[in-house]
């Protein structure tokens, strides 16, 4: 469950990257972790964000949860799918359950981000800590 | 002073008519001075007839979701405000016909109109239908209240640009209104609104809305609201406003224009402390105009006592109240005070708030600045993991309890159905001084939402049964 094509952040936010834009989302360990996904609240477009910043808020029946940008760049499309239809990221956190696509201020922190093999020794370093 | 004491009290609000009543139970005859409805704001134009109104709209969001639990109503479900209006106007009356029943029953007089004090024995009054009389008494109290606010920059018209007291009488529903100021009351007309189905702008110059409640309470209730489509703007207010025929045009100050058909002007209350003739008898005021007052409520005047939204100690109608009698017990000879660390209040947004004593940043604040070694754990239980809440649908919400070290409970913030009601057990926990342990130590029936209040503080202790405690994401 972690495609081999995406980069991936430590707070498990996925990109992926597509000429000058990026697609991000949120892992299918998150999405597991948080349990029934309830509502989930974006940036608007036009938003400009810094890497490492808080975009929004994934709220399950169990918890509430941050959602972090793992990139810099301005927001240019939110996932309105998401608003009536937020268990799509339980169902499909790699497809349809996208979130935002931003258009990148530095490709270069791509590179930062972790590949598909260095997150799972990442989720499984987690699991024992 | 005792039986035979005579008190004159200016105004018949939640405080007045309270300090009246009690006041007569003690033995003293009463005058109350009151040229409006008996009740005041919170009875007439403000607490129940908000209640009232939002009773219908959660009822409709019930009816909404019963599809899936079962129960079949055909048609979508639709509101008639002018009928909502109606049935609030009645438990109104009924409401301010009972206090008139119960200063009957203890023989309290009431003269329908304004008063001003001439010296510290005697109420001049201009009485409604413009006679007027003089009351002499041996104390008098003052539970003038406070009135809405009155800008320049936003004139109230009564038509375009409207008070919460103009808002509750609305005959038709707006398409599109913009609610200036996010406080309580902002808030819960946010609720009632979106829920009617008119698109809801709340502007709030603070960085958060409810700026004075948890942080928690306000990232929860900012998320239920964008959840109806409210759209919630912080960090800026209104720059200025135009009036066209139909619609409002709002400039704010980060750059944003939005049209409106109706304006709620939200924002701030003054004190009903002028032209009652305080200068004459020397009570003093603070900055504000609010009425400065001991602890007995006694102004700076000997034998003027004062209480309730005037004093500027708490805009709550049951502090006004708890004010009234201890104002009263102190004027027929008991010592009474009352204590301000522990009082509870509701908001009635959908869903509900509840919430006593500190938020977490106070009780941070207070831990850091005070004893040594004190330090603070906080304890938080959701809804969702309650069989009750599970049972009956209202799975949304949260309880949070934070309390010292020593296990003192310093706040407690519920959010979720009949929070208002569940902090109580709080508040009587603060009271009397509970700790932590010994809430938890009391049997909680179940299944019931208490049993959240219960968990959360077993959680300060990282004790509650149906929590996992782990980290996540």
């Amino acid at each position: 469950m972690i495609p081999a094509d995406l980069r991936y952040h430590q707070e498990h936010e996925w990109t992926r990257v597509n000429g000058t834009q990026a697609t991000v989302g949120i892992s299918h360990f998150a999405q597991d972790a948080l349990g029934d996904i309830v509502f989930i609240d974006l940036p608007k477009v036009g938003a400009s964000v810094k890497a490492g910043q808080q975009i929004g808020e994934v709220e399950s029946t169990k918890t509430t949860s941050t959602i972090y940008t793992p990139i810099s760049g301005t927001i240019v499309k939110v996932n309105a799918e998401l608003k009536d239809h937020p268990e799509v990221v339980n169902s499909d956190p790699y497809g349809q359950g996208w979130m935002v696509v931003i258009d990148l201020a530095n490709a270069g922190e791509v590179e930062k981000l972790m590949t598909a093999a260095q997150y799972e020794t990442f989720l499984s370093s987690q699991k024992k800590g | 002073m005792s039986v035979g004491t005579h008190i004159a009290i200016l105004g018949a609000g939640p405080g007045g008519y309270v300090a009246a009543i009690r006041a007569a139970q003690l033995g003293a005859r009463v005058t109350v001075i009151e040229s409006q409805a008996l009740g005041g704001v919170c009875l007439n134009w403000g607490c129940i007839p908000s209640k009232a109104l939002l009773a219908v709209v959660e009822l409709g969001e019930k009816v909404k979701k019963a599809g899936p639990m079962g129960l079949q109503v055909s048609g979508p479900v639709t509101y008639n405000l002018p009928q909502m209006v109606e049935r609030k106007n009645q438990v109104v009356a009924g409401l301010v016909k009972g206090i008139a029943t119960l200063f009957k029953a203890w023989e309290i007089e009431h003269i329908h109109g304004m008063g001003t004090i001439q010296d510290r024995q005697t109420v001049q009054v201009k009485v409604n239908d413009d006679s007027s009389r003089s009351v002499n008494a041996d104390a008098i109290v003052i539970a003038t209240g406070s009135s809405w606010p009155n800008l320049p920059q936003f004139p109230i018209d009564g038509s375009q640009i409207l008070t919460s007291q103009q808002l509750l009488d609305l005959q038709q529903i707006p398409p599109r209104l913009l609610i200036l100021g996010g406080g309580v009351e902002g808030c819960e007309f946010a609720s009632l609104y979106s829920a009617l189905g008119t698109d809801v702008t709340i502007v709030e110059l603070m960085d958060r809305i409810l700026p004075l409640e948890d942080e928690e309470v306000s990232s929860t209730m900012t998320r239920e609201l964008k959840k109806r489509n409210v759209n919630v703007v912080t960090g800026t207010t209104v720059e200025r406003l135009e009036r066209h025929g139909e619609t409002v045009t709002i400039y704010l100050k980060n750059g944003t224009t939005l049209e409106v058909q109706k304006v709620l002007v939200s924002v701030g209350r003054g004190f009903n402390s002028r032209g009652i003739g305080l200068e004459q008898v020397g009570v003093r005021t603070g900055q504000r105009g609010e009425i400065l007052i001991n602890e007995q409520m006694e102004t700076s005047t000997p034998g003027i006592y004062a209480i309730g939204d005037v004093t500027g100690k708490s805009m709550l109608a049951h502090v006004a109240s708890a004010q009234g009698k201890a104002a009263v017990e102190n004027i027929m000879g008991h010592r009474t005070t009352i204590r301000y660390d522990v009082i509870p209040a509701g908001i009635f947004t959908l869903p509900e708030i509840g919430r006593v004593g500190l938020t977490e940043t106070q009780a941070r604040e207070w831990a850091n600045g005070g004893e040594a070694n004190a330090s603070v754990k906080i304890g938080r239980f959701r809804y969702t993991a309650l069989g009750k809440a599970q049972a009956t649908g209202d799975t949304t919400g949260w309880c949070k309890v934070i309390a010292a070290s020593s296990g003192k409970i310093l706040g407690v913030h519920i959010i979720g159905a009949h929070a208002a009601d569940l902090i109580h057990e709080a508040a009587l926990a603060m009271q009397v001084g509970a700790t932590v342990v010994q809430v938890a130590d009391m049997i909680h029936a179940h299944p019931t939402l208490a049993e959240g209040f219960m968990e959360a503080v077993e959680d300060t202790d990282a004790r509650a049964i149906h929590l996992v405690r782990k980290k996540i994401g």
